[in-house]
């Protein structure tokens, strides 16, 4: 049974190594508001192992330079956070953790962490985003089917955010996975599929989907107001050794699109085949971008038309999942990296110079960081 | 087989157990285990626990932790330090254990069916192959000595909608026994619990954890001639099982079928060149795990030939000879193909006495794969009587062992993952130890204390590999070294037979190299408890039986980072019984009552365990 459930993690953790990290809904605690988690400091969100409920949330103080972990079960006890944090989102005084395993969104006043309520009725929720005070929004991926694997179209779920339930759903494309909000639309990137779905915020209906490269995994939204999509293209595998066959895929690209008319404006695609680009990250400026491809990250000015040719940061043979949550710190820049060696022991923040790219130091937190929330 | 038997009963069915194989050097798994620890658990533990899983008596009664996921779920050994595939299970002397995982499910195999379990403490690859790198478990058919026609009947009902039922019937012959039984067990596992996985922390009654098993024996014993006879075993389990979640993890309705067919024919035959022994048999596993998003079916079937000869020289010295060969046919959806696989391994034994007070052992084993030649496992033992002086007796025992296992079928197979040029593993114990045993009158008292250390190489663990896919890799170098204790004191008094077990056990076991990635070194492996005691009385009065059990376990670290862990817990479980006479026959009242002291506890993080439970039974008896 063991290796039935490593079976399964590993279908999820095939989806955990293509997801990004955006702040599209990380508001800057602008009026002070008092709590152990609203000074200067950064929230870290770590997934844990799957079916193991063993998520948790790390802060990192700027202050003190110190690291706090288990934050939310220190706030909750014996409350337990559930299983698989795949996304942590603070909106105003709100912070939302997409409990991927659990089936729901878990919400906490951001400033002390305290359990306020729950979404739940979810299924396999991953990234959340808020319109406003009222209104969220949720993808869901839908059950795979057990004989095929194959995943049919995933949702959308509105949230009421005042009474924490689920409003209505949207069907949208295969593995709805990030999603951002821009001049009154939400683009939802559907990572098994070849789209980017565009939904009206005032309806919530479905308006029209952007086709892209296959596998779109994370967006982003610059300073030109252009969203930026990252796709994984085809990906096939050397049964051999389990690696990705450079000769039968296909290269990732990253799209741009503009919000405005939902069209295309360019595409830059990628010159090998099997690695894949992932976790488009956007600094406070939005000036430059930053992603993780072939266990390394780059960075692209949103300006340029071409892609970097060399790493920003390149740590030669590394940890699979040394970049398994990529962060821009607004005050210093720098580039925090969420360090996973695997899924049994703790995990570690690695900060890096965002000019030379060199490690400057490193934290350890829980269980396979993932997302950084920076107050 | 007289139903609960007291404790002095108990001992004397080992004595005449022991008088009976005294030529060949005490009790079978022993012979070739000079200065190695073997244990036996009671068999008037194992019949008052009858109704329970192997998982429930070696947790209570073992140095063995078991890690049990949920009151349904499966459990799996942590023996020495080591994982659950470190521990190698044969029955009436074969590997058991599941090709695909290389372990096997404790909570699926019943005490009922078994008439003898032993324990080999520690490292014994020469005796027992891949995978008794910890030790070994070692499980024998009910053995069919009486003659005449006996039967037994046992009904159970205990909390949270738990059914067990069992009945077994014997004949044994001049020239024929026959023994047969078969059992039921359906539990509801309803059992309330706080749901801390959810906001506001609400009482839940546990709804996925229903257990449905159950399964029969059947062994026949022929005698041909005077010097030879031939023995089939047969046994069947099934256990249909809902499996329990995580607290704060979705339900996905994940539900466990297993079956498990197990039958084997051996031959033995005397002549003046010792023991013949030749052992067929054929294994069929099937395993089905389905929930929302899966539907995996395991479906292998293990055929297995042993032929060993046994030459005894007065009590002088022994040599065992033999070749085990298995061929398995898996058929695993996950592996996306028919798999066929063919082991052998060829084994040679040596016990001497070289004088009254010192036993030797030197066995060496080596085992043939195709492309996975694991290096030959010696043992090398001695037993010493070092002191005699009136009623004590001082041994001074030690064993160097090797030992190994060969990657499992999913390790090799599995696709997407499985890595086809995965080294087998391989262990180097090293064990001492002293043995006292005092015996004054009605009054005897064995105490045991071992410190071991163990290095096992090029440890398999699955990884996450660049692409999302899990891969097995070899990749730990693991230390496990520790203290076992245990003593065991029986006394006549009056009309009261006392007798108490005590055992204490010190584990530490970490990773001291790692072969790729930053993995931490020096930290205990997570769910390994340092410390684990376990204390059992049995008390006997004209009819009735007390018997009580203690068990503690220490804290287990959850991550391999040492930074969270699960409190250590105890618990206790109280047993009364009372023997009736009715006519002939024997009727047996029981109440039972297990975590008596309705503790919280958890063995696995997150998952709820049932709270304190209730149980009464009664055993009809046809001698």
């Amino acid at each position: 049974m063991k290796k039935i459930t490593r079976f399964r993690s590993l279908l999820f953790s095939a989806a955990f190594a293509s997801c990004a990290v955006v702040f599209a809904s990380c508001d800057k605690a602008s009026d002070g508001p008092t709590g152990e988690y609203a000074r200067n400091g950064v929230l870290i969100s770590n997934e844990g192992a799957f079916t193991k409920s063993n998520a948790s949330v790390s802060f990192y103080s700027h202050d003190s330079r110190s690291v706090e972990n288990e934050a939310f079960k220190k706030v909750n006890n014996p409350l337990v956070l559930g299983d698989v944090l795949q996304h942590l989102s603070v909106h105003g005084d709100r912070a939302f953790l997409v409990m991927n395993n659990s089936g729901k969104v878990t919400v906490a006043n951001a400033n002390t962490l305290k359990a306020e309520g729950e979404i739940t009725g979810l299924n396999a929720p991953r990234y959340f985003t808020a319109l406003n005070e009222d209104k969220g929004y949720v993808t869901e991926w839908l059950d795979y089917d057990p004989v095929t694997y194959a995943y049919g179209n995933g949702r959308v779920a509105v949230i009421d955010l005042k009474t924490l339930t689920v409003s209505r759903t949207i069907t949208v494309g295969v593995q709805p996975e990030q999603l951002v909000i821009s001049g009154g639309k939400l683009f939802v990137a559907n990572s098994g599929g070849s789209t980017v779905s565009v939904i009206n915020t005032a309806t919530d209906a479905v308006e029209t989907s952007v086709t892209v490269n296959e596998g779109p995994n994370s967006l982003a939204l610059d300073r030109n107001n252009v969203l930026w999509v990252s796709s994984r293209g085809k990906k096939v595998y050397n049964p051999a050794d389990w690696s990705v066959s450079e000769e039968n895929s296909t290269p990732g690209t990253l799209t741009k699109i503009n919000p405005g008319n939902n069209s295309v404006s360019s595409v830059l695609t990628f010159s090998r085949n099997a690695p894949s680009p992932s976790k488009l990250t956007v600094n406070d400026s939005r000036d430059k971008l930053y992603y993780v491809y072939n266990n390394r990250v780059y960075e692209q000015q949103v300006n340029s038309n071409s892609l970097a040719t060399k790493p920003l940061i390149d740590r030669g043979t590394y940890v699979p999942y040394g970049f398994n949550g990529l962060g821009i710190d607004p005050g210093s820049g720098m580039i925090y990296a969420g360090k996973a060696p695997n899924f049994t022991s703790n995990g570690w923040v690695v900060r890096y110079n965002n000019q030379s790219g060199a490690a400057v130091d490193s934290f350890q937190v829980g269980i396979a960081p993932n997302g950084f929330v920076f107050r | 087989m007289a139903g609960i038997t007291p404790a002095a009963l108990a001992q004397q069915d080992t004595a005449v157990y022991q008088l009976k194989t005294v030529e060949v050097f005490g009790k079978p798994a022993e012979v070739f285990a000079a200065g190695s620890r073997v244990s036996s658990l009671d068999s008037s533990f194992l019949k008052t626990y009858a109704s329970g899983s192997l998982a429930d008596v070696l947790q209570a009664r073992t140095p063995i932790f078991l890690k049990t996921y949920g009151a349904s779920g499966i459990a799996t050994p942590t023996f020495r330090g080591t994982s659950a595939t470190h521990t190698a299970v044969l029955w009436n002397g074969l590997n058991i254990s599941s090709p695909a995982l290389g372990q096997s499910d404790f909570s699926t195999l019943p005490v009922t069916s078994l008439g003898e379990v032993a324990v080999q403490h520690g490292a014994a690859g020469a005796t027992y192959g891949s995978g008794a790198i910890g030790g070994a478990i070692l499980l024998h058919s009910p053995t069919l000595n009486e003659p005449g026609f006996g039967a037994e009947l046992q009904q159970e009902l205990s909390s949270f909608g738990r059914y067990f039922s069992s009945a077994g019937a014997r004949y044994g012959g001049q020239k024929i026994s026959v023994g047969l039984s078969g059992y039921r067990l359906a539990a509801e596992n309803d059992f309330p619990y706080r749901d801390y996985g959810s906001f506001g922390a609400p009482t839940r009654r546990q709804e996925q954890a229903r257990v449905e098993q159950h399964g029969f024996t059947q062994d026949v014993t022929w005698q041909l001639t005077e010097k030879t006879r031939l023995a089939l075993h047969g046994w069947y389990t099934y256990a249909d099982r809902e499996v329990q979640s995580a607290l704060g993890a979705a339900s996905t309705n994940a539900q466990q079928l297993d079956k498990n067919l197990r039958l084997m024919a051996d031959l033995g035959h005397d002549s003046r060149w010792g023991q013949t022994s030749v052992k067929a048999a054929w294994f069929s596993d099937y395993l089905r795990f389905t929930d929302n998003s899966n539907h995996s079916v395991t479906d292998i079937n293990t055929f297995q030939l042993q032929t060993e000869q046994t030459y005894s020289y007065a009590s002088r010295w022994s040599l065992r000879g033999g070749v085990n060969l298995q061929h398995f046919a898996a058929d695993v959806q996950g592996y996306g193909r028919k798999v066929t696989e063919d082991r052998a391994a060829a084994f040679l034994l040596f016990r001497f006495d070289p004088a009254r007070r010192l036993d030797l052992s030197l066995n060496l084993r080596q085992a043939f794969v195709k492309g996975y030649n694991p290096i030959p496992a010696p043992t090398l033992g001695a037993n010493w009587l070092m002191l005699e002086q009136g009623d004590h007796r001082l041994y001074l025992k030690g064993n160097i062992s090797g030992s190994y296992r060969v990657p499992t079928l999913n390790e090799r197979f599995w696709r997407p993952g499985g890595n086809p040029d995965i080294k087998p593993e391989q262990g180097w114990s090293f064990e001492g130890g002293l043995r006292h045993v005092y015996s004054q009158g009605t009054i005897l008292i064995e105490t045991e204390a071992s410190l071991y250390r163990m290095l096992v190489d090029n440890w398999v663990q699955w990884m996450p590999l660049e692409s999302g896919y899990w891969s097995p890799r070899n990749l730990q170098k693991v230390r496990s070294q520790g203290i076992e204790m245990s003593s065991r004191a029986s006394q006549k008094l009056g009309e009261f037979d006392l007798a108490a077990t005590a055992g204490y056990t010190y584990t530490a076991s970490e990773q001291v190299k790692a072969y790729e990635g930053p993995e931490e070194l020096h930290q205990q492996l997570a769910h390994v408890p340092l410390h684990k005691a376990q204390l059992g009385t049995d008390v006997a009065f004209r009819s009735w039986t007390l018997l009580g059990n203690i068990t503690y376990n220490g804290l287990r670290y959850t991550n391999n980072s040492n930074t969270s862990s699960l409190p250590a817990y105890t618990l206790l479980s109280l047993a009364l019984n009372k023997k009736f006479g009715v006519g002939p026959y024997q009727l047996i009242a029981s109440l039972r009552t297990d975590n008596a002291t309705n503790t919280d506890y958890h063995v696995l993080e997150n998952m709820p365990m049932p709270p304190r439970s209730f149980a009464a039974s009664l055993r009809f008896i046809i001698l």
